[in-house]
């Protein structure tokens, strides 16, 4: 992975330091247009190529088509057969990256760039995770002018990107939380005020102020779990459009979204406490004055 | 009267009242945050492109500058053209590539921009002087990670190979300028040097290219017909006014956008809610009230009046506590938002416009309008004799 | 004895039915009742008898479901709801049996209420609030709030509210009801100067010391006047 690769914003005209990997800038200026198939019989096979799915889809390009690539958009090119589409994958790090990608033979795309027997980096598959360690250790010490990293290492490093959107969210999710715990407070206040007049009766009647408040509670507790529920199955809906629509603006299979067990726990547990404890709040409230003073006497 | 009668109620239950200004004010500082966010982006970029006044960018056929590695030949045939295009000021072509310096046992890779001194546009100097040949201005990530200082020289080239250890090329220049880089970000280890001495670097192979070219038009000049001109003179070349890239920059930041619009409108309703059920329950409340003020000939529209008036008046008191909350809360988010691996320092995700406030705050107030219409209806509707009898009751 | 003054208000042959659960409550059967400038009408009855329905149609607080109300000859049961509203605030004045004054508005205020619907200008309104008050004997309360004034002060400054446009016509339902009977007869007395100096008074009350101060008596009983009787001119 080449160092010093901002990822946002993407594309712009704003600058980032040219990646290692030239073969980008190669397919980003170079598809030169469609050439019609060759007979066959005279020539060599040509190479294969596969492209960008969201190519097939924008330029039309199809299946068994031939086309030409260079690394520049003056320089030579090269005929190749369209012999696979390749979807985007799930990778955070190219949603919004308009660029097509696409995927060559290694020795073609060295032979294209006249890079010569040189690659940017080689991917490692160990047999288990336990290997990992010794392998990388290993490969450390006999390496020379490389080192060799373990994915996650880099994925934490690569991203910076996420984990500031992370933030972000949390800052939302903060600010969400607090304007909420308000207004239930004022809502649950509300409620029981409305109600004065009952609880002054029931207090007057002889009911303790113990029993008053465990009354509103049980209300404020069924309140406050129905809406948790409710909310839940809303923020899922929610989830869903906007998956779907995401995936459809950026062309991607990523799940920008993702409602699991820990997620709806936290919701509950947020939203059920905090209007639980309004309702505790407005109760211990009302029943801390005089019956005839809440009957306005 | 009314008013008075309307900041009366309010004042009668103050913890009430407090509250759900409180929570008025919260969720209208989201919603000065969101309005701000919708196109604080947009506008940030803007002024960044705008900054040494050029309006047109040039760059390979089919890229946005700098967005790849491609560069586009006989860059000073095409430098000329552009420059000879009426309506055209001043062109600042520029070369991007990556040098690497030895360092200890390693090396450091720093991104170099090649430019015309006279006339670039991609840094502001912070101290020292412009480069001349063998001469460069480093960022202060640059000099950091080089370990200099100004006035030091540094060997920077290229054809780095780690295993050997060695360089196709080296050669030494000397630091003369601290810059801050407009375009980079703060973090990126950047030097600048002459678009000549970049161009001879790499064996040749950069000679007389350039990466992009920036144009700055003559008082008067149109962009969208300068570019449209540019584009027809030079076929190698895409030609991009800042409006084409602030659009094409918009598209790649929809996300914020529409989290801004999610945000903003769920702000709006929170708002809503809360004033539209503080007023029906004090309207419940008053009922008996109401109804004696019916018996004494207040029509039932100044009724209406009061119940409106004292729903504004809470958002409009929520809404200013908010605007001062929702700057504090932006300046935050935002700065969170700055963390972004290589953004440039001058982007904000945040901008405060008066016309911002102004939005949010005209929002609220529709908002708070629309809130007291409901209750205030109901009340205004009530049979008279029927609800005194009931209060008698009561 | 002969009847004080012209006719200013009549009730002809007015019903008020309601809808409860399903059968018809017959509140009002056919009622005809005529009130005279300057008269002060005490109506009697038991509860549940249509009193304060009575009251409620007299003042354009209701409609009848039959019948006709007119003061001074315009039949008040027709007009629209601002036309009502209107009638109310220039033409009548209310005193409820629980007061029912605004309790975030001083005494003054409470009285100015009415006024500053009328469009009366601010410094004529006050001034007239503290001789209206001072007309009660609450010349020294002016500022004070309802929670901070006894049932009987609280009752007088409704009263002083509903003299606030100089009504003709003043209609009190129970108004001692909530009182002690020592502030009852304050009250009572308090009603009795109103009516020397012109105004109109019909009162609604269980109270028979109220009914003995009153100059006619009207018993009702099922919704209909069952005795019409004039204690005094």
């Amino acid at each position: 992975m080449p160092a010093h690769r901002p990822a946002f914003p993407p594309s712009s005209p704003c600058r980032r330091p040219a990646p290692r990997g030239r073969w980008r800038a190669a397919i980003g200026a170079a598809l030169l247009g469609l050439a019609a198939a060759a007979p066959a019989a005279a020539q060599a096979p040509l190479p294969t190529i596969a492209l960008d799915a969201r190519l097939r889809d924008d330029a039309g390009i199809r299946l068994g088509d031939t086309i030409a690539i260079a690394a520049t958009p003056d320089g030579p090119a090269r005929r190749m057969v369209v012999a696979a589409f390749a979807r985007r994958t799930a990778d955070p790090s190219e949603v919004a990256r308009a660029e097509y990608k696409v995927r060559l033979h290694l020795a073609d795309l060295q032979a294209l760039l006249a890079y010569g027997d040189r690659v940017d980096r080689f991917a490692v598959v160990t047999r288990d995770s336990g290997a990992t360690d010794r392998v990388v250790a290993g490969i450390n010490a006999r390496a020379f002018g490389f080192r060799a990293h373990r994915s996650r290492d880099i994925a934490v490093e690569t991203g910076r990107t996420f984990a500031v959107i992370n933030r972000f969210h949390r800052a939302i999710g903060v600010i969400t939380i607090l304007a909420s715990a308000i207004f239930l407070l004022c809502i649950m206040l509300l409620r029981v005020e409305e109600r004065r007049r009952e609880v002054a009766t029931l207090r007057l009647i002889g009911l303790s102020r113990r029993t008053v408040v465990r009354a509103i509670l049980v209300e404020a507790t069924a309140i406050a779990v129905l809406g948790a529920a409710l909310g839940t199955g809303l923020g899922w809906a929610v989830s869903q459009v906007v998956n779907r629509y995401y995936q459809g603006l950026y062309r991607t299979p990523l799940v920008f979204s993702l409602v699991t067990g820990e997620v709806v726990a936290l919701a509950v547990a947020l939203s059920a406490g905090l209007g639980v404890g309004a309702g505790w709040l407005a109760a211990r409230r009302v029943v801390g004055r005089p019956p005839l003073a809440l009957l306005g006497r | 009267m009314r008013v008075a009668l309307a900041v009366a109620s309010l004042a009668r239950h103050r913890t009430r009242t407090a509250l759900a200004v409180a929570g008025i004010a919260v969720a209208s500082a989201m919603l000065l945050d969101m309005v701000m966010l919708s196109s604080g982006m947009r506008l940030s970029f803007r002024e960044l492109l705008d900054t040494r006044g050029y309006q047109v960018r040039l760059s390979p056929k089919g890229t946005l500058p700098f967005a790849t590695e491609a560069t586009v030949g006989d860059a000073a045939a095409l430098v000329a053209a552009a420059r000879a295009q009426p309506g055209v000021a001043v062109v600042a072509p520029n070369l991007g590539a990556q040098l690497v310096a030895p360092r200890g046992d390693g090396a450091v890779t720093v991104a170099a921009l090649g430019v015309e001194a006279g006339v670039q546009g991609d840094y502001a100097l912070r101290e020292g002087r412009d480069a001349a040949a063998g001469e460069l201005v480093a960022s202060p990530a640059a000099l950091a990670a080089l370990g200099r200082r100004v006035g030091d020289t540094v060997s920077l080239g290229t054809g780095w190979d780690p295993q050997l250890r060695a360089f196709r090329e080296l050669a030494p220049r000397r630091i003369v300028g601290v810059g801050r880089f407009y375009f980079l970000g703060a973090d990126q280890p950047v030097v600048a040097m002459p678009l000549a001495d970049l161009q001879a670097t790499a064996d040749g192979a950069r000679r007389d290219r350039i990466s992009s070219a920036m144009v700055r038009l003559a008082p008067g000049a149109e962009p969208a017909a300068v570019a449209r001109a540019l584009a027809a003179a030079l076929p190698r070349v895409s030609v991009l006014t800042t409006a084409d890239a602030v659009a094409q920059a918009d598209e790649r930041v929809a996300y914020f956008r529409n989290l801004a619009f999610i945000l903003g409108s769920v702000s709006l309703a929170v708002g809503f809610l809360l004033v539209t059920t503080l007023m029906t329950v004090s309207v419940n409340e008053r009922i008996g009230e109401i109804a004696v003020q019916r018996a004494l000939g207040v029509q039932a529209r100044r009724i209406v009046q009061q119940v409106v008036a004292e729903g504004l008046a809470l958002s409009v008191a929520g809404g200013l506590l908010g605007l001062g909350l929702g700057l504090v809360t932006a300046r935050y988010l935002d700065a969170i938002l700055g963390d972004f691996p290589g953004l440039p320092p001058d982007i904000a995700f945040f901008v405060f416009q008066p016309r911002d406030a102004g939005t949010a705050m005209g929002l609220l107030v529709v908002a708070g309008t629309l809130a007291g219409i409901l209750p205030s209806w109901r009340a205004a509707r009530l049979p008279i004799a029927a609800t005194l009898r009931e209060e008698a009751v009561a | 004895m002969t009847p004080p003054g012209t006719l200013m208000l009549e009730a002809v042959e007015i019903h008020r039915d309601y809808a409860m659960a399903g059968d018809a409550v017959h509140a009002l059967r056919g009622l005809s009742l005529a009130v005279h400038e300057g008269d002060y009408v005490a109506i009697v009855g038991p509860s549940g008898c249509g009193k304060s329905t009575l009251l409620s149609l007299l003042g354009a607080l209701d409609r009848p479901t039959r019948g006709a109300v007119r003061h001074r000859g315009r039949d008040v049961a027709r007009l629209d709801d601002r036309a009502a509203t209107d009638f109310r605030l220039r033409s009548v004045g209310f005193v409820f049996q629980r007061f029912h004054l605004l309790p975030m508005l001083t005494a003054a205020e409470n009285v100015a209420l009415p006024m500053a619907e009328a469009g009366v200008p601010p410094r004529e309104r006050r001034a007239r609030a503290a001789e209206l008050l001072a007309y009660v004997g609450l010349g020294a309360r002016t500022a004070h709030r309802p929670t901070q004034l006894s049932g009987g002060e609280q009752q007088r400054v409704a009263i002083a509210r509903a003299l606030a446009n100089r009504p003709a016509l003043v209609l009190a339902d129970e108004p001692t009801g909530e009182l002690d009977a020592r502030t009852g007869t304050e009250i009572i007395q308090l009603f009795d100067r109103l009516n020397r100096d012109g105004t109109t008074l019909v009162v609604v009350t269980h109270d028979e010391e109220l009914a003995r101060a009153a100059r006619r008596v009207v018993h009702m009983k099922d919704g209909a006047i069952v005795r019409d009787e004039r204690l005094r001119d």
